[in-house]
Order: C-alpha cells, then sequence, then structure tokens
C-alpha cells in the first residue's frame, strides 16, 4: 500500500516545487487574475457550453439527437482536419531530433500510465485484475477529441504548439493496449495453464486499421508531404470551420454522456473519485516529461492533456474482445462520462495554467 | 406451390463479437447468413443502443437460414462464443421455396 501511495505522492509534489519555485518570480495577484479569468473564459466559450447542453438534454432523456452518419462524418473530420494540419506544421519545423524524443516519450507515456492506474486501483478499490487492467488501459491511451479540443483552446489564444504534437497522439493510442493486457495476464497465468498470444491477430487489426487512426495518421502523412501549398487547398475546410464542427461534435459527446449518468450506480464513488484524480496524476507526470525534453507552453499543455485524458473509443473496443470478462459499463462510463467531462471544462484550463507557471517564457 | 421445411436460427449479439460468430457459421457449412445493424433493446446487460462513438454497446442480428444439422451445429457452437457477451439464440421453422438455396 505504501510503495503505490509513495509513487501517487511523488509525482505531483516535483511538480509543486517547480512551481513554487516559478511563481515567486511572478506578480502573484495579476497572474491569479488572468488564469481565473482564462478557466471563466473556457467555461464560457461556445463549444463548452454545447457540451454541457448536450449533457443536459441527455440526460433528461430529451429526444435530441444527431443521426449517428453525421456524427460519423464529423468525428471524420477533426480527424482529417487535425492530423493534416499536424502534418503541414511538422514539415514547417522539419524533422528533428526533438521529433525523435518526443515520439520516445509519447510511447514510454503510454506504455507506463496504465501500470500506475493499476497500482492504484488495486489499492483503493475492491476490482478484480481484469477490471482493473481494462481500466488502466484507457487510462494509458488517449482520447483524441479531448487533445482537439485542446489545441482549439490553445489556438483560441494564440498559443503555439508544436505539429509533432499529433504525432505524439497517434503513437499513444495503442501501447497502453498493450500493457493493460499483460497486466491483465499476470494474474491469469497463476491460474490457467493455456498460452495465447498476448493479442490477437483480430485485435491487432482492430487495434491499427480502425478507421480513426487510419485517417489521422493518413491525414498526417499527406499534411507533412503537401505542405504549405496543400494547406493553402485545404484551409477552407480544415481551418474556418473547425471551431463550429468541434461544437457540434461536443453537443453530441454530451449527448451521449447525460444518457450514460444513469450508469454511474454500476461505477461508485471510489472509482468516480478515480476518475477524476487520475487525469492529474497522468497531467503531472506528462507535462514533467514534456518539460524536461524542452517543449513549449502549448506543448507542455498539450502532452499533459495527453497523459490525463482517457480513451473511449479505440481501448473499449479493443478491450471487449481481448478481455471480455471486464465490464464495458464501468470501463466507458468512467472515461466517457467522468474522465472527458473534467478534462475539458477544468483540466485543459487548468493544465495550460501550470504549462506557462513551467514552461519557457 | 411446394414448400421445403428448414431451421431459422437468429442470433442478436453485440456487434464486436460478430465477426466471431460469422466465421463459425460460414465453417458449419450453411451457405449464407443476413446481418442486420443497428439492432437496440433492453436485457441483461441494460439498455443496449448507442453505437455513436464506440461499438461497445450496440448490438446486430444475425439469421441463418438452413438444414436442421447445420442450424443445430450452429446454435451448440455458438454457445462457448458468447461466454462473455450479450447475446440471444434462437431457432424456428420456416419454410423456404428454393430448396437448393440452405
Amino acid at each position: 500500500m505504501f510503495a503505490s501511495d509513495a509513487r501517487s505522492r511523488l509525482t505531483p509534489w516535483f511538480f509543486v516545487a517547480i512551481i513554487a519555485y516559478r511563481y515567486s518570480l511572478h506578480e502573484r495577484t495579476a497572474l491569479m487574475a488572468e488564469l481565473l479569468q482564462i478557466a471563466a473564459g473556457n467555461l464560457l466559450s461556445p463549444i463548452v457550453m454545447f457540451f454541457v447542453l448536450g449533457v443536459a438534454a441527455g440526460y433528461v432523456r430529451s429526444d435530441l439527437t444527431i443521426p449517428e452518419p453525421i456524427s460519423k462524418a464529423l468525428s471524420l473530420y477533426l480527424m482529417l482536419a487535425i492530423g493534416f494540419k499536424g502534418g503541414v506544421a511538422l514539415s514547417a519545423s522539419g524533422i528533428t531530433s526533438m521529433v525523435v524524443l518526443a515520439l520516445t516519450v509519447a510511447i514510454v507515456l503510454s506504455l507506463l500510465m496504465p501500470v500506475i492506474a493499476f497500482s492504484i486501483l488495486r489499492v483503493v478499490t475492491s476490482l478484480d485484475t481484469k477490471n482493473a487492467a481494462a481500466i488502466a488501459a484507457h487510462y494509458g491511451s488517449v482520447s483524441i477529441v479531448t487533445f482537439v479540443a485542446a489545441t482549439s483552446f490553445l489556438d483560441y489564444r494564440q498559443v503555439h504548439y508544436e505539429g509533432l504534437l499529433v504525432a505524439m497522439l497517434a503513437v499513444m493510442e495503442t501501447p497502453a493496449i498493450i500493457t493493460g493486457l499483460l497486466l491483465a495476464r499476470r494474474s491469469a497465468d497463476a491460474s490457467s495453464g493455456e498460452q495465447e498470444p498476448i493479442i490477437s491477430a483480430q485485435v491487432l487489426r482492430q487495434v491499427f486499421l480502425c478507421g480513426s487512426v487510419v485517417l489521422l495518421a493518413g491525414s498526417f502523412i499527406i499534411g507533412w508531404t503537401t505542405g504549405d501549398k496543400g494547406m493553402q487547398l485545404m484551409a477552407p475546410l480544415v481551418k474556418e470551420p473547425f471551431q463550429a464542427v468541434l461544437a457540434i461534435f461536443l453537443l453530441d459527446m454530451g449527448l451521449m454522456v447525460g444518457r450514460r449518468l444513469s450508469d454511474f450506480g454500476r461505477v461508485g464513488i471510489q472509482l468516480a473519485l478515480f476518475g477524476l484524480y487520475m487525469p492529474l496524476i497522468g497531467a503531472a507526470v506528462g507535462m514533467a516529461a514534456a518539460w524536461a525534453i524542452g517543449l513549449s507552453v502549448g506543448g507542455i499543455t498539450l502532452v499533459g492533456v495527453l497523459a490525463a485524458s482517457a480513451s473511449y473509443i479505440v481501448v473499449p473496443a479493443a478491450m471487449r474482445l481481448s478481455l471480455p470478462q471486464a465490464n464495458p459499463a464501468i470501463y466507458v462510463t468512467l472515461s466517457l462520462a467522468v474522465t472527458f467531462p473534467f478534462n475539458l471544462v477544468i483540466g485543459i484550463p487548468l493544465y495550460h495554467a501550470v504549462a506557462r507557471l513551467i514552461g519557457p517564457a | 406451390m411446394q414448400l421445403h421445411a428448414k431451421k431459422r436460427v437468429e442470433i442478436i449479439v453485440e456487434a464486436s463479437c460478430a465477426p466471431t460468430i460469422l466465421e463459425m457459421i460460414e465453417a458449419t457449412g450453411a451457405t449464407g447468413y443476413t446481418v442486420l445493424h443497428e439492432v437496440s433493446g433492453k436485457g441483461h446487460r441494460g439498455l443496449r443502443a448507442e453505437s455513436n462513438l464506440t461499438d461497445v454497446f450496440s448490438n446486430v442480428q444475425i439469421i441463418v437460414i438452413a438444414a436442421e444439422a447445420i442450424a443445430h451445429e450452429i446454435v451448440s457452437r455458438s454457445q462457448p462464443l458468447l461466454q462473455n457477451y450479450a447475446g440471444i439464440v434462437t431457432m424456428s421453422n420456416v419454410d423456404v421455396v428454393r430448396d437448393d438455396h440452405f
């Protein structure tokens, strides 16, 4: 118990130390006022307000729905736009040693985060190994929509971020699944002697050929290859309508979250709390790593968001096939109805505020 | 008109498990199947409907019409595959027009 407690306590304290050091250099009151303003500004942005509208409408069982094919098209648009923009940004900066370093950090974060989540879950909840491992995998992977919302938050404030962040997003999606399955297997081996491959061909295909991953990676490569010329051509589609489309998509996300709120009973208070503090731990670890390799303020914010967010598209599908004994009502509700709203409303401005305190001026 | 007695097996299963079931159906030698997507309802696993983000909460309906022996084979082979998944398996009698198609 003490070992994993210490682990989860150490990282935030390391952070507080850095913040305290940097903080003393600033004018405190003016900064606090500005941070509060940013947080309030985020709350009153159309994106967050449409999300809240969706949650409310879903919760009261309004018949408001966004038809499935349209919702799918909106999500494809967001993947295409974010991938393309990231690719163009990377083509401008070129492949540097920073890119290699950042991608390595991303993979390590995704592999490592489930171990932290799993240790905490085993200590503070009575969940069995399979459920704990399935949840842990979700928290190592990332939420593309949270990332997209965070880039829109930064764009709105004209805060620059590196194009390689989109590449980090793409590589962080899957390593966590492998860690999650290894964690689940640890206990299974003791009881049964049979050896199956850790990850089946079907799951591999599903994870790597998942539509969102293919489109994100493909658009990134197209953006990277065509650069600024490509952007001139694509800008009317990928730049101008981006914020508005994101707002509509978040209305739809809100509706799904609102309808899932009735599943809270199955999650329980201990787990719901985990869905709130785990993103903070993740963000602390991620931002410390981003700060260490020397990313910009925007970059530190986004790595924080990536490490804090939990998957609800790729990982649930993979877990449903690989760990069918784990309860999807728990892991999807936790990442979709607890962690996603937390990150969207509170997390993003919070991580950005911390990034400004610790990041390069 | 001459009609021929066949069995109709219906399997409502969660979407993520459907490929496994379809593979099994083909392996039994059934000549074909029909799949209806976006099937919703409520049962042991609560409300099963939404599908905008993830397949985890959506169901599909698989219909197979086959000779009796194959139909029984499909039903019995489906059970171990459905152990941890939402699934409803039923079999009923139907008459078909084209005997050689099933």
